[in-house]
């Protein structure tokens, strides 16, 4: 090293440790903005998610009386649950119900989606309105008027009896009420499916199609070769948040059949709640573990749709 | 800027905390030293709602210490909001009670007695058939109101004749019921109406449990389940017919305690409680000169045998409640006061309830519509006379057999496999709720 050299690099030393130490301080003001602005967010959390789940933990191992000292009964309340058959029950329901609307759902929304994208400006304008319209019904209302619709005399068994089919006992049949009740859970939901899904057929370029065609691929070819692989993502996010939230109904079920027939119809959490409506302690308890031992496996199901989005990573369109 | 923020937030945090106060139901002494009680009547037909609201302001204008705060919680939120209002210290000073409900919430110590509360003669009024009803080792928990019968059989008078059956001799065994309902069926109208949905079948098939089996299923000191005794499959085959031979509603619109299908002419006979007697003299009044009612026929035919449980309401106070005399000052006063109160309940109701007070039988003696009435005639002479109090041991027990007879109804197993179950589940319950030894003695 020449003296030059040396110069330079003497005098070069302290502005790269000045300019070291600007980058950790300014990390760290980066960081100290990052932590308050997540702080409201971890602060409510920690309030209304995290404390009311470590004390609901801590009150499933109590017998809960209102009049009397809760009896403590560690882990018994959870030993019921695993035992209980209702419990159980419940989960193939609101599994089965998850299978009967969510591959459905995204099956018509596909269709729905390619469908729009055809069409004119102003017609897929009108034709969105109109397919997100019963993403803003009500769902009592809904379930109202599909209970109608369902009734000896209404208008779905009157179109079937012009076959000489009815009526069909929709609603208190035990191996029809589910599907029954799948049929507004999926009028319901199929607006905002298809709006999900035309937004990433947008994404997708239109190029790609241009030279499938000029290569002689047939519609269906473009759509398993080009469509469903392009629209990965989406179809994942539509299967994770759709399995969660249809197996947590509960509305359309109490509305429409209380759970019934047979609990043909009794999803986990209309079981939950119907066990907490008893005026028992052991019933106070046993709902209280019951939603506990649901969010496990809720989770459990989340888990392994997660793990099949990590395990493919999707191709960028 | 900063201090109009502020501000606004201790408004905001004044409003919350004078919001949240209000919410308070318990027993409170205002500054005038007068307490108010809060009181949680559950909804029932809209005529007692009335009834209530005009005796409660007589009881407020009537005096200055104690003020009813009345309020009617429907029948479908009832549990969930007194339960919230439990956990939170704030149940109602009093509410209406069943009188299935009144040994189990006093094994849980959630009703105060009455017998430190009320005048000892008050309790010498009650009939000595229903006084078991509120009575645990001695001691009053609760105030009785009134009896009803959850099953009586109701028959179109018209549709039965032209059916070329005789009205004046209505089916007796069960086998005979099956034969009316048949030939009453025509076209669009069914040959009855009774409960098909498992929560309405847990509580109204109590009465024709005891006519089959002479017992509900489970032995007497709650130790083990009795759902196998073949004598239940007679009455799960009753049911299994009236549905899979559709004489009866598949898809019912109401639930059993509603007797809008026979008003509104879509059956022809029904299964009902009594107090549907009430509601066809206030909504369906052109059905009431076409309508005869007779006890539910029997298993085999006999007369003077259980086939109804008398279900009913009480008032009782809470446990915790800071106003225990000020709220008894009322119970006594509406339930337990001038009979003519009572009468005048009985009354209203079209005397399809019945009287638990020997003074309040008195002061009907002299009404000549109670004692015209046809319906109560039948009812208090064939039908009260044999009735049985409801079970006192946990819903879930009478949820099993009724989820048991649904499920044999509407074909998910057989009936033998269905008792079966249900003796599984009752044997569970009584294992995971520790029942055995526990029964009211």
């Amino acid at each position: 090293m020449t003296v030059l050299e040396s110069g330079i690099a003497t005098a070069a030393k302290p502005a790269a440790d000045g300019l070291a130490e600007r980058r950790v301080a300014g990390h760290r003001r980066d960081n100290r903005t990052a932590y308050l602005m997540i702080a409201p967010m971890v602060i409510l959390l920690t309030i209304f998610v995290i404390w009311p789940l470590v004390y609901s933990v801590y009150l499933s191992t109590f017998k809960i009386s209102f009049y009397e000292e809760p009896e403590f009964v560690g882990l018994q309340f959870y030993q019921y649950v695993l035992e209980s058959p209702r419990f159980w029950s419940s989960i193939w329901v609101g599994l089965y119900y998850a299978l009967l609307t969510v591959p459905t759902g995204i099956v018509i929304g596909l269709l729905l989606a390619s469908f729009i994208k055809m069409l004119s400006k102003r017609a897929a304008a009108f034709m969105k309105t109109t397919i997100y319209l019963p993403a803003v019904v009500s769902t009592v209302v809904a379930s109202v008027l599909f209970v109608f619709m369902y009734q000896d005399e209404g208008v779905i068994n009157w179109l079937l009896s012009l076959l000489n089919y009815a009526p069909v006992n929709w609603l208190n049949d035990p191996s029809f009420a589910l599907p029954a009740i799948a049929v507004p859970g999926i009028w319901l939901g199929f607006g905002i499916t298809t709006l999900i899904l035309l937004a990433g057929l947008l994404d997708i370029p239109e190029g790609y199609y241009e030279s499938a065609q000029l290569d002689g691929a047939g519609f269906f070819q473009r759509l398993f070769h080009i469509t469903i692989p392009l629209l990965r993502n989406v179809l994942l996010y539509l299967l994770v948040t759709g399995f969660t939230l249809a197996i947590q109904l509960f509305d359309l079920p109490l509305i429409m059949t209380g759970g019934g027939p047979v609990d043909a119809t009794m999803t986990p959490n209309l079981f939950i709640f119907t066990s907490f409506r008893d005026l028992t302690p052991y019933a106070t308890s046993f709902s209280l573990t019951a939603s506990l031992m649901l969010f496990l496996v809720l989770g459990a199901i989340s888990l392994v749709i997660f793990r099949l989005v990590n395990s493919d990573k999707a191709i960028d369109g | 800027m900063r201090r109009r923020g502020i501000v606004m937030l201790a408004i905001a945090a004044v409003t919350a905390s004078v919001a949240m106060s209000g919410c308070s139901s318990g027993g409170g002494e205002t500054p005038a030293g007068t307490t108010t009680v809060t009181f949680w009547q559950q909804k029932f037909e809209d005529y007692q709602q009335a009834w209530f609201k005009k005796y409660v302001d007589q009881f407020n204008a009537s005096q200055s210490k104690v003020k009813v705060d009345y309020q009617v919680v429907p029948g479908d939120t009832w549990a969930q909001k007194l339960k919230a209002a439990q956990a939170a210290g704030k149940a109602p000073d009093i509410a209406t009670t069943n009188y299935g409900n009144v040994s189990p919430g006093v094994a849980q110590g959630q009703f105060a007695s009455l017998d430190e509360l009320l005048p000892a003669e008050k309790f010498d009024d009650i009939k000595g058939n229903v006084k078991p009803f509120v009575t645990i080792g001695g001691k009053h928990y609760a105030y009785p109101m009134l009896v009803e019968p959850s099953t009586v059989l109701y028959y179109r008078t018209d549709l039965v004749t032209a059916a070329g059956l005789d009205p004046a001799s209505p089916p007796k065994s069960w086998d005979e019921l099956i034969v009316w309902a048949t030939k009453l069926t025509q076209g669009a109208v069914k040959g009855m109406t009774i409960a098909s949905a498992a929560p309405d079948l847990g509580w109204s098939s109590w009465g024709l449990q005891y006519n089959a089996c002479g017992r509900l299923p489970v032995n007497d000191d709650w130790s083990k389940a009795a759902a196998m005794d073949p004598c239940y499959e007679k009455l799960l085959g009753l049911y299994k017919t009236l549905y899979a031979n559709g004489l009866i509603p598949k898809q019912p619109k109401v639930g059993y305690a509603d007797g809008a299908p026979y008003g509104q002419g879509e059956v022809a006979m029904m299964a009902g409680g009594s107090w549907v007697i009430g509601q066809l003299k206030n909504d369906f009044k052109a059905m009431i000169p076409k309508t005869a009612v007779a006890p539910f026929p029997s298993f085999d035919g006999s007369t003077g045998k259980t086939t109804a449980t008398l279900g009913g309401w009480t008032l009782t106070v809470d446990a915790k409640s800071k106003a225990k005399q000020q709220a008894a000052e009322f119970i006594k006063y509406l339930l337990a006061g001038d009979p003519a109160i009572m009468a005048d309940f009985f009354k209203t109701s079209g005397f399809s309830k019945y009287t638990v007070r020997s003074s309040v039988d008195l002061a009907l003696a002299s009404n000549p519509d109670a004692s015209a009435d046809p319906f109560m005639k039948i009812i208090s002479e064939k039908v009260v006379p044999f009735g049985k109090a409801e079970p006192a041991y946990p819903w879930d027990i009478s949820l099993a057999f009724g989820t048991a007879i649904e499920s044999a109804m509407k074909g998910s197993a057989d009936i033998p496999t269905s008792l079966k179950t249900a003796d599984a589940a009752i044997n569970d319950v009584i294992k995971k709720q520790s029942l055995a030894g526990t029964a009211p003695k």
